[in-house]
């Protein structure tokens, strides 16, 4: 990375010790900042639940029609669905903070528990989602500014087609394809590598095809500026100008998008893990939601909401790395 | 939530030990058998459902008896037939008041820790039942006679019930009432949603994971099959993965590309596929217990005319509907319970064939005579309108046939898709005409959880099973007598005699009979169904 700095079309930032601070400084912001959104994000859902019509208790209750009397009082206790609406949220905020979510309604166990087992499920699938994503779209995008026109909008085209297509419907093409007619990859029982493969695709089918075209574009742009020529003059490699100038100077809008993407892999994982059967923190949510099962869909939204967080701090960090101009900026 | 499914299983109360018989249809079980059985192998299972906790004490889900079954051995057995035959209890005597429950337990019984079986774990797991903390949504409430047990010495327990339960032998006989290794059972009940310990003919060491299955491995020192089982000692298999696959595409693609054994529930569009492709078998039986059926609110509404009840039995073609929905795969209903159900009363069935005119006539009388712009029937200038509220997606291709068939004999259907909060709410209200399920149950006692007026839901009540609102005094008396018959022909007498007066209330308009299904590549031998109409996993062998 260092080397890659030195080149930079704005020169060097600041010494890197004062460097180092400010982006202490600048993830410490952040944090606090996302705070406040935590809390919104408890809260809204918070709401929202209680918005929802039908008594949390009779809910539960439906799962057997036939409990007695003396469950649903236990059951209600057990909840404190009896205390005010104020009273439990407040309760509920002072465990939250503390992380503590509770025992599930529904599931009966301690919510960290059941997301426990479902959470290395899911960060799998998005951390293996997330690598395709870079590196195809990388490698896409070089590919394709070097192309021809030609070769470029037909690239266009199989983006725009990919970023359209149904993540479902894209899931079931594949496992009809490569499970069920050519046995290649395992429909069930995905907890193996292999099994890995077909969903880390679909999902990644779309946020891959954006981000590479949008590096595409930035490259395209960047081939006009100056410093390539310059750069050219040098006598580098084609390739070396397209990925340690061009590609650097189209990163920035990437990665952005790239940090939206991160966040809402989670919620595309729903759909995934239902056609893959996967377990995972999809699927959880929303069984959970359909049972009302509040301690575990707050844990999940908070979840969601964190995992968000943590990716806007990673994009500003890269973005601070990768390019100076907002280091002078901050 | 899919409500409507979620309480498609419950308690038949008390389950009458009564000489059942649960039919088979085509493509039955277990025969065709080739040669000798072949020991070994592990059977690979999709499962379209999962339980919320593996505890039987604890879950109200057919997915949880299915599950714990292979691990949990119970006191006494119920074959598929219905006949009550010994199991952990070798004999079993009751007090002629019907109130005390003598158990002579089985020698050399050992739960898969180690532990020996006896008169204390017998006691701890009955109390373990009804201890508030288990907070169990079926099993207590399936022996809500139950007052106390005790040892007598390490062979004999004693149970004393509260009032006479001549349902309380076969409710001890369903996985719900299952023995654990007590040791288990002094735990948080937390830890038995995921890991249970018994003395059957598997155990599971990992446990079940949520989303993802259990993995079971064969007990050798299985040596107490109960009486009447087909098959004696320990397993053939020499374990089953089960998986869960919710996805109905998913389910059906693993089988037949091979990557699983068998799997639950498929479609009647994958069903009727497979029906013709010899390498691969589909095993069902009918559930008995009530048809999945349409429940008319006949406390209030347009509905609480019995002669728009009619009406509406006689105007629909209900069974060619069926037909069309699932492809011949499930059987159009012709009466309260389902044909397989002891005690179903087929001197019934008349009452529910298609008859066009006698509907028509019916709402003339009711004086819905007028008709407006849409073809519908008035009267007083409102429309006559039946709201069905249902939270289950999968009932819609049915709706929509039933609504078309209604609006020829100018009845509006007006289909409310609900969430399942609003639909809980409303149910409990009884603010809806119509509301469809099914009731899967091992006798004619269904009856008295679907019809007594003790069941009928209401917001103090809490949700219950007589959603038609079902409230006749005659009726409650039957209830009643069958509850004291000690005579089973007696009983299933007083049944007959409810299901002729349900009948001619038309207090339920019945759809089709539900299907348990397990579908298998035609190596898979052995397959047979429970009483309660969920696969039996413990007797399957692999040919190949």
């Amino acid at each position: 990375m260092a080397g890659v700095l030195k080149t930079g079309p704005a020169g060097n930032g600041a010494p890197a010790g004062t460097g180092r601070a400010e982006l202490v400084r600048l993830v410490l912001l952040r944090a606090g900042g996302s705070a406040a959104v935590l809390w919104g994000a408890v809260t809204a859902t918070f709401v929202l639940l209680r918005v929802m019509p039908g008594n949390t208790a009779d809910v539960l209750m439906a799962r057997s029609t036939t409990a007695s009397a003396e469950t649903r009082a236990q059951l209600i206790a057990d909840y404190r669905l009896d205390e005010s609406v104020g009273a439990q949220y407040l309760a509920y905020l002072g465990k939250t903070a503390r992380g503590d979510f509770g025992d599930s309604y529904v599931l009966r166990r301690p919510v960290t528990e059941v997301l426990a087992t479902q959470l290395p499920h899911t960060l799998l699938l998005v951390a293996a989602t997330l690598v395709v994503t870079v590196a195809g779209a990388v490698v896409l995008a070089v590919l394709s500014a070097r192309a021809g026109r030609v070769a470029r909008s037909v690239f266009a085209g199989v983006e725009s087609l990919l970023v359209a297509v149904p993540p479902f419907w894209l899931g079931l093409v594949l496992l009809t394809l490569f499970s069920f007619t050519l046995p290649i990859f395992p429909a069930v029982g995905s907890s193996s590598l292999s099994g890995l493969v077909l969903p880390t695709l679909t999902l990644a089918a779309g946020p891959l095809a954006l981000v590479s075209g949008v590096l595409r574009e930035g490259m395209l742009r960047a081939l006009h500026e100056p410093f390539v020529l310059t750069a050219r003059t040098r006598g580098i490699s084609e390739t070396a100008v397209h990925v340690r100038h061009v590609l650097r100077h189209a990163l920035l809008p990437a990665t952005s998008l790239l940090g939206w993407i991160g966040g809402s892999l989670l919620g595309g994982a729903v759909i995934i893990e239902i056609v893959f059967s996967r377990p995972g923190v999809g699927r959880l949510l929303l069984t959970s939601v359909q049972n009302k099962d509040l301690p575990v869909v707050i844990a999940v939204v908070l979840l969601s909401a964190l995992v968000f967080v943590v990716f806007t701090i990673i994009v500003d960090v890269i973005t601070w790395l990768v390019d100076p101009r907002t280091r002078e900026a901050a | 939530m899919g409500a409507s499914k979620a309480w498609r299983w419950g308690a038949a109360g008390a389950a009458a030990a009564l000489a059942l018989t649960a039919g088979c249809s085509a493509g039955g079980d277990g025969e065709g058998t080739t040669g000798a059985p072949r020991e070994g192998g592990v059977l690979k299972l999709a499962l379209e459902k999962e339980p919320e906790c593996l505890d039987p004490h604890q879950t109200p889900t057919q997915s949880g008896r299915l599950l714990a079954r292979p691990i949990l051995d119970s006191l006494v057995y119920q074959d598929p037939k219905g006949t009550l035959h010994p199991w952990l209890a070798k004999s079993w005597a009751v007090s002629t008041d019907g109130l005390k429950y003598t158990f002579n337990l089985r020698d050399g019984v050992k739960f898969t820790d180690g532990s020996a079986f006896d008169a204390d774990a017998v006691v701890a797991n009955l109390d373990h039942v009804v201890d508030p903390k288990t907070k169990s949504l079926l099993a207590a409430s399936l022996i809500s006679a139950y007052d106390s047990a005790k040892a007598v010495d390490p062979k004999t327990v004693e149970v004393t019930l509260k009032k006479p339960d001549s349902g309380f032998l076969a409710a001890v006989a369903t996985p719900n009432l299952g023995i654990h290794a007590p040791t288990t059972l002094k735990d948080d009940p937390a830890k038995l949603c995921s890991k249970i310990v018994g003395s059957g003919p598997f155990q599971s060491d990992g446990g079940f994971i949520q989303q993802q299955g259990i993995t079971y491995t064969k007990n050798p020192d299985y040596a107490w099959s109960p009486e009447g089982a087909a098959h004696q000692g320990p397993a053939r298999l020499d374990g089953i993965e089960v998986q869960i696959v919710p996805d109905d595409p998913s389910r059906s693609g693993a089988l037949t590309s091979g990557q699983v054994d068998a799997v639950t529930a498929l479609p009647p569009t994958s069903v009727k596929e497979l029906r013709g492709n010899d390498a691969f078998k589909v095993h069902s039986v009918l559930y008995p217990g009530a048809n999945h059926s349409y429940w008319p609110n006949t406390a209030n509404g347009t509905l609480a005319d019995v002669r728009v009840r009619k009406a509406l039995r006689a105007g629909i073609d209900w069974k060619k509907i069926v037909q069309n929905v699932y492809f011949g795969v499930y059987e159009g209903a012709e009466g309260v319970l389902s044909k397989s159900t002891p005690g179903f009363d087929a001197s019934v069935t008349p009452a529910y064939a298609y008859d066009p005119a006698a509907a028509n006539a019916l709402l003339d009388e009711a004086g819905w005579t007028a008709r407006d712009g849409d073809g519908y029937r008035t009267k007083d200038g409102k429309r006559l309108k039946v709201r069905h509220m249902w939270s289950d997606p999968s009932v819609e291709t049915l709706s929509v046939q039933i609504q078309a068939a209604a609006k020829e004999i100018g009845v509006e259907f007006v289909e409310e898709n609900l969430d399942g909060g609003t639909f809980v709410d409303r149910l409990l209200k009884g603010d809806y005409e119509i509301i469809d399920t099914g009731f899967a149950a091992p006798g004619p006692d269904v009856l008295r959880v679907l019809f007594s007026k003790a069941n009928i839901p209401t917001p103090d009540r809490g949700i219950a099973n007589n959603m038609a609102r079902y409230d006749n005094p005659v009726v409650e008396a039957d209830f009643d007598a069958a509850l004291r018959a000690t005579d089973p022909a007696e009983q299933l007498k007083i049944y007959a005699k409810v299901q002729q007066q349900l009948t001619e209330d038309a207090a339920v308009l019945p759809i089709y009979t539900s299907t348990s299904s397990l579908t298998a590549r035609s190596g898979v031998q052995g397959v047979a169904f429970h009483v309660d109409g969920s696969p039996n996993l413990t007797e399957i062998w692999l040919e190949s």
